[in-house]
Parts: C-alpha cells; sequence; structure tokens
C-alpha cells in the first residue's frame, strides 16, 4: 500500500492563516469568531461564522498579480504558497508537482456573481470573467498557473466527501509513479447566498458554539478556508506524519470497522443529523476529538481534520479543545498521548471515509 | 511511470444528441446525420439563436438534474451490455467515477433570481442539486458500496474521470468502476460561452478554416472497468482495454490553451508511455475538436507533430460539445469505431486551414490497427489522453 508523506502544511481559516495559528489555536482551543450579513424577512440577519482572511498571500505574490482572481482561488493560492514554503519547497522546480483540490461547492461567490450579471442585466451582459472563473477547477488553474506546476491536475466536488476522495486519486498518482509530489488542497469559500441558505436548512437554533458529539441539538456554524499539504512519498521522507489507508465508500449494512489502538479524529461538526450518525456509529470507548469548533462547518473542513491529524502526530499527543477533545464518545477524557489518528468522516445516510495516519 | 496492466472494458452506454445508446449513436455518425438547433428547452434573450446538440425526448424526474438523469440512463445501457444484474453489484465492491461540468454547480437560476428580489425561495431546487451529485447519484441508484468521486476539470473531466477510474483497478481499491461522464445543457452554460465568444451562430465545423467555434450539446457516457480477477470470474469477454491515461497542466491560461501545446503533448507521450504503445500503432486519433480557433490549430499541430499522418477526426459535429460529459461519450465512440475498424467523417469540415497541422477525415475511413487515441483540452489548462484498444497490440 502506496503511504504518502505530509511534508508541508498551509492553513487559512478562522484561527488565523499558517501553521503557527493552527497550532496556537489548537493549544489554546480559541478560534476567532466572525459573522455574515444574511437577509431575513425580518430584515438582515448576522449569521456567526468562521471567515478566512487572504492578506497574507501578499507576501508572496504581488498585489497587481491577483487584481482578477476571486477570493475562492485567493484562498488556494494562500493554502498553496504556505504549505510549499513550510515544506521548504518555495522557489525550487514544481514542473512534476501534481495539483489535487477538493471543494464541496466551489467558487460559488463567482459563481453567483455571474448569475447576476444576467439577472440583472440581461443575457446579453453575460459576465465572461465571472463565467471563466466560476469554474470549478478555477483554483487549480490559477495555483498551476501561479506555481509553473505542469503535472497533472484534479478538482474534485463530492460535497463532504470531497477531501477523502480526491486524496484517494492523489495516492494513486504516486503509486502509478506520476508526480514526484502533490499540492493538496481543500477550499471552500462563503458567500451570501451560502449563509443563506445554511440559515434557511438548519436554522437559527446554533448558539454559535460548536458541540461536535451533541446528537440533539444543532449547533453547527458555517465556515470557510483552506487546508493544504505538500504530500511526497513516505520512504525516506521527513515530515509531520505518514497517510497509510485511504479508504471511501457506502455502508448500506453492518458496521464500519474502526481502529482501537488511534485517536479518531471526527468530521462531526454541530450538524444534528451527523451527531446522530457519528454516535450510532463510533463505539462508546472510542478516544475521539474533532476540531470543528477552530474552523467551522464546511465540506473542506476534511483538510482541515487532516492538518491537525499531522500535527497531533508531530506533537505525540492529541490537544484537548473545550467540549470536543480528547475524550470518549461519552465525554470521559481520555489519554492524550498517540501514535496513530484515523480521521473519521461520515455524510448522508450512508457515505464514510477512514483516512489512517501514523507517525515517519 | 510505471507500465501497469491494461484495464478491461466490458460494457458501455450513450446518450447524446446523436442517439439515445450506443448502437443508435452510431448510425447518426456513420450516416453523417446531425441536427443542431436552437434549443427546445430553455429561452434567451440574445437577439442570434445559436444552434445546440439537445437530447430530444428526454425527461428527468423531479428529484433529480438532468446531468444525472442522463448520467443514469448511460450508466443502467452499460450496465446491462457487460451483462450484469444491477442487483448483482450490490455483492461486490464497485466505484463510481464521474467527470461533470454543471453537474455539482450550486448555480440555479431562478432561486437567484427569487433570492435577489428579496423572496425566500422554494429550498426545492438546492436540495435537488445536493441529491444529484453525479457520481453519488449513480452509486445510490445501485446500492453501491465502493469509491465514488466526482470529477470537475472542466471539459477535460470525462476523460479524467476515465483515465482514474482505471487506476482505482489497478490499485485494487474496487473489482469494477461505472465510469464516465455526465452534463446538461442550460441557460447558464449557454450564456457563458456566447460570453466569452467561442460559440458558433451555425452548426459547427471542428477544424474547418471557416470555424467560428464550438455548439454546445448535452448528454453521458460511461463505461464498466472491471478487474481480470472479476472479468475472468464471470467468464466476461472485454469489449476493450484502457491501455494509458496521461494528463498534464499548461500552467498559462485559464480559457486558452498554450499556443505550443506543452502540456497536450506531455499527457500523450505519457498515455502511450504508460501503455508502452508506439505512436506507430495508433491507428486514430478522437480529437477534442471544439471547433473554436485556438483549440483547433493547437490541437493538430500537436498532432502533427507527435503522431503524424494519423488519422483524426473530432465527432463533437455530431453531439455538439457536451463539456463534462465529452471525454467520456467520445472514449465511447472510440471503443465502437475501434470495434468496427471504421472512423465516421469529421462532420461539419468543408475547407482546409492552412494554420493547422492537418485536416481530419472527411468520410466514413476504414482504420489500421487496434489501438486507438482519446484527447480532452480544458479551461484551466487540463489536457488528458487516453489510450484504448487491443492488448498485445503495441
Amino acid at each position: 500500500m502506496m503511504r504518502m508523506a505530509v511534508k508541508g502544511i498551509g492553513v487559512t481559516g478562522g484561527f488565523g492563516s499558517g501553521v503557527a495559528d493552527l497550532t496556537a489555536a489548537l493549544k489554546s482551543g480559541v478560534s476567532r469568531m466572525d459573522g455574515i450579513t444574511i437577509p431575513s424577512a425580518q430584515g438582515p440577519l448576522q449569521l456567526p461564522a468562521y471567515r478566512a482572511a487572504t492578506e497574507r498571500l501578499e507576501e508572496f505574490v504581488a498585489k497587481r498579480a491577483l487584481r482578477r482572481i476571486d477570493h475562492y482561488s485567493k484562498l488556494g493560492l494562500l493554502g498553496a504558497h504556505l504549505a510549499l514554503q513550510d515544506a521548504g519547497m518555495l522557489g525550487t522546480d514544481l514542473s512534476r508537482l501534481g495539483v489535487v483540490i477538493a471543494s464541496g461547492y466551489g467558487a460559488t461567490a463567482t459563481t453567483f456573481a455571474f448569475l447576476d450579471s444576467i439577472i440583472g442585466d440581461g443575457d446579453i451582459c453575460a459576465s465572461p470573467t465571472h463565467f471563466a472563473n466560476s469554474v470549478h477547477n478555477s483554483a487549480a488553474a490559477n495555483i498551476s498557473i501561479m506555481l509553473g506546476a505542469k503535472g497533472p491536475s484534479l478538482t474534485v466536488s463530492q460535497f463532504d466527501m470531497s477531501v477523502p476522495s480526491a486524496l484517494m486519486s492523489a495516492r494513486q498518482w504516486f503509486a502509478e509513479g506520476r508526480v514526484d509530489a502533490v499540492l493538496f488542497g481543500a477550499i471552500d469559500e462563503l458567500s451570501d447566498l451560502i449563509g443563506y441558505l445554511w440559515q434557511r436548512q438548519r436554522g437559527s437554533e446554533s448558539s454559535g458554539i460548536i458541540s461536535p458529539l451533541q446528537a440533539d441539538q444543532e449547533s453547527s456554524v458555517i465556515g470557510e478556508g483552506a487546508a493544504f499539504l505538500l504530500l511526497t512519498r513516505a520512504e525516506n521522507a521527513e515530515g509531520y506524519c505518514a497517510i497509510d489507508t485511504v479508504e471511501t465508500g457506502s455502508l448500506y449494512q453492518g458496521e464500519l470497522p474502526l481502529p482501537s489502538d488511534a485517536l479518531l479524529v471526527l468530521g462531526a461538526d454541530g450538524r444534528k443529523e451527523l451527531g446522530a450518525r457519528y454516535r450510532a456509529t463510533v463505539p462508546s470507548r472510542s478516544r475521539v476529538a474533532c476540531y470543528a469548533p477552530l474552523y467551522g462547518s464546511m465540506p473542506a473542513a476534511a483538510g482541515f481534520d487532516l492538518a491537525c491529524a499531522a500535527l497531533i502526530l508531530q506533537n505525540g499527543a492529541a490537544f484537548p479543545i473545550t467540549g470536543a477533545a480528547c475524550c470518549d464518545m461519552d465525554g470521559v477524557a481520555a489519554e492524550l498521548e498517540t501514535e496513530r489518528v484515523c480521521a473519521v468522516r461520515l455524510a448522508g445516510a450512508n457515505e464514510y471515509s477512514k483516512i489512517q495516519l501514523s507517525r515517519l | 511511470m510505471t507500465h501497469p496492466w491494461p484495464v478491461a472494458i466490458t460494457g458501455l452506454g450513450c446518450i447524446c444528441a446523436a442517439g439515445t445508446s450506443v448502437d443508435a449513436c452510431m448510425d447518426a455518425l456513420y450516416s453523417g446525420r446531425r441536427a443542431p438547433a436552437p434549443s427546445l428547452r430553455f429561452t434567451s434573450n440574445h437577439p442570434t439563436r445559436f444552434p445546440v446538440f439537445e437530447v430530444p425526448n428526454f425527461s428527468e424526474p423531479p428529484e433529480l438534474l438532468r446531468t444525472s438523469a442522463l448520467g443514469l440512463q448511460a450508466a443502467r445501457e452499460a450496465i446491462a451490455d457487460a451483462g450484469l444484474d444491477p442487483e448483482a453489484l450490490r455483492s461486490l465492491r464497485v466505484g463510481v467515477c464521474v467527470g461533470t461540468t454543471v453537474g455539482s454547480a450550486m448555480n440555479n437560476e431562478q432561486f437567484c433570481r427569487d433570492y435577489r428580489a428579496g423572496r425566500d425561495p422554494d429550498l426545492a431546487p438546492i436540495e435537488r442539486i445536493l441529491r444529484s451529485n453525479p457520481a453519488a447519484a449513480i452509486a445510490r441508484e445501485f446500492g453501491l458500496t465502493g469509491p465514488c468521486q466526482t470529477v470537475v476539470n472542466a471539459c477535460a473531466s470525462g476523460t479524467d474521470a476515465v483515465g482514474l477510474a482505471a487506476s482505482w483497478i489497478r490499485g485494487g481499491l474496487c473489482d469494477m468502476v461505472i465510469a464516465g461522464g455526465a452534463d446538461e445543457l442550460g441557460r447558464i452554460t449557454y450564456n457563458g460561452f456566447i460570453s466569452l465568444m467561442i460559440t458558433d451562430d451555425s452548426p459547427c465545423k471542428p477544424f474547418d478554416k471557416e470555424r467560428k467555434g464550438l455548439n454546445l450539446g448535452e448528454g453521458a457516457g460511461m463505461l464498466i472497468l472491471e478487474s481480470e480477477e472479476l472479468r475472468s470470474k464471470r467468464g466476461k469477454k472485454a469489449r476493450s482495454f484502457l491501455l494509458g491515461y496521461g494528463s498534464a497542466c499548461d500552467a498559462h491560461h485559464l480559457t486558452a490553451p498554450k499556443p505550443d501545446g506543452e502540456g497536450l503533448r506531455y499527457a500523450i507521450a505519457e498515455a502511450l508511455s504508460c501503455s508502452d504503445t508506439a505512436a506507430e500503432a495508433i491507428a486514430f486519433v478522437n480529437a477534442h475538436g471544439t471547433g473554436t480557433p485556438d483549440n483547433d490549430r493547437v490541437e493538430s499541430r500537436v498532432l502533427a507533430s507527435v503522431l503524424p499522418g494519423v488519422p483524426f477526426l473530432s465527432t463533437k459535429g455530431y453531439t455538439g460539445h457536451t463539456l463534462g460529459a465529452a471525454g467520456a461519450i467520445e472514449a465511447v465512440f472510440t471503443v465502437a469505431c475501434l470495434e468496427r475498424g471504421m472512423i465516421p467523417a469529421n462532420a461539419g469540415f468543408a475547407t482546409a486551414d492552412p494554420d493547422l497541422g492537418g485536416t481530419p477525415v472527411q468520410a466514413n475511413t476504414q482504420i489500421e490497427g487496434s489501438v486507438a487515441l482519446s484527447e480532452s483540452l480544458a479551461f484551466g489548462g487540463n489536457n488528458s489522453v487516453i489510450v484504448l484498444g487491443k492488448r498485445g497490440t503495441a
């Protein structure tokens, strides 16, 4: 089985930008809650939300070169540059670098802006710039162009399963010798319409404090951001950790086998229906941790879970943030030290993924 | 680059403007039938009514996007063609890998109109999108337990989905994969491509001197890829084999191909290399051939350079550009042409362009050889190529 090494991490989310900010959030359990204003029958409504900043991108790319780049691609570009910098690969030959992007919703703000150009001004005024940038692989394209990455490029959109599904194909690229390294990124952006949809579907029950393992109440908070990993083959590699296995699929009967010797980093994020599924799927004595309270709920959160798993393995122990880790499914505190992590994600009625990581 | 073994293709399915089954499509292609016309399903206030290639007499169920319904129809045909009982798929590890462009986009126009107008729109269209991720919809329909992936690599999505699915079989991730692409026609892509000024207001003319752009189309193509272990257990003969796959990025421009075709050259070389196939063994190339000035110039020059003298054609003159479905539909056509030993005329071609690297076939043409290449170029600079044909013929 092909093992991959996580050689670099690049993240931007509610907690800040870069490994240092994510590590600080993991240690303190504190992230920066922001908000988004959406329309409602009662007037503008402020929803709690984790927003991601992209100002640090100007450390890597001239502001002038970013004029026509939208927020979605900027999130990706920042994550990509931070991951390469963290891996010590900025400025190196990237011609054999593959790029894999996972996104649940794609460039939604630009997609809606394109629709606005038609709705507001008629079909004949459809914006070519918005249309070109609304394609799901726009971030992958902008990253490849900016970095000169000429290897294969893949964008996957599988809603909550985008990250594990895309990671599976990245691993196959290594197995078939197509690439020397893969820049793997998860991106989702928050737009007013996405916020509106979130509120319509989930109501305004959430207090703004995510309680991932509670199955009887909605506590999710929407988020946005980008989580990138610079991946190489694991043999003789240095880095945060190894990704040993990636498994995705659907389970219609029987139990989902989970490793008993690993800390389970769950994708539970306060969505009520998924909370119930995690409770039904994960054995009660399992050692679990959930880090969604640091970056919120979004399909790309699975990428942040992997970044956290990598930092846990580098640290040798889980980060016990309030209300979410490190405990069993009943909330009883558990041992922090760990050599293995399994990132578990459930979606819909049947979908699951398991990504097992260990120390290099 | 490793040289993995070929992956068997045991079933094909297709639905597009050319026909609602593989055989119907091939009849249309060899007969030279095509009927692009202004859409019957949507209107636009553009002064010009651009022709499109719609699938006639096809209705999607209210709970699904048309994209996913098209994908499901092609999948059903492919499963039947592979001699499989859909119920039996539940006991196997079957994956789904589907390319699309609009199948997972949150872009319902009426919902957005109502939202912008300050109304609280019905959530049904959004729930339909969330329910209709093309790969997930197929997996759910047949109760499949294997990996599932919706590839959104713009117009190369279908080719990439087929190539990636083969790697899942090679890697032992599953016994079988339903792989392909699906996309529907709609006002959003229609207006978008017109805004880019790469749409022809007459039937498209790939590789022709007077070409003005593409005509949009819709449809789905699906292939059943199967492990040798399962195929021998079932005693099923392969229709063809996926021999190789190559993919590379131009890293040049969001919507235009790199003038020297560097990414396409690399993708072709990789596909040939990993299939252990010599360029001389290629019987024909099913080109991307959209009919846009840039694509056809770059693509024909690359083909003249790396596969000189090899016959090539675009089938988009029969189907329109079906975007994320195109690579899969063209893979299906490529296998069917290899089986028949004949490729159809490049519809729409009349006048050679001295600026291009060559001219496509202008009549139904017998082919020599049993290996062919199908390629896709896409927004984002993606270039993807698959090699299809008989094993051990390189």
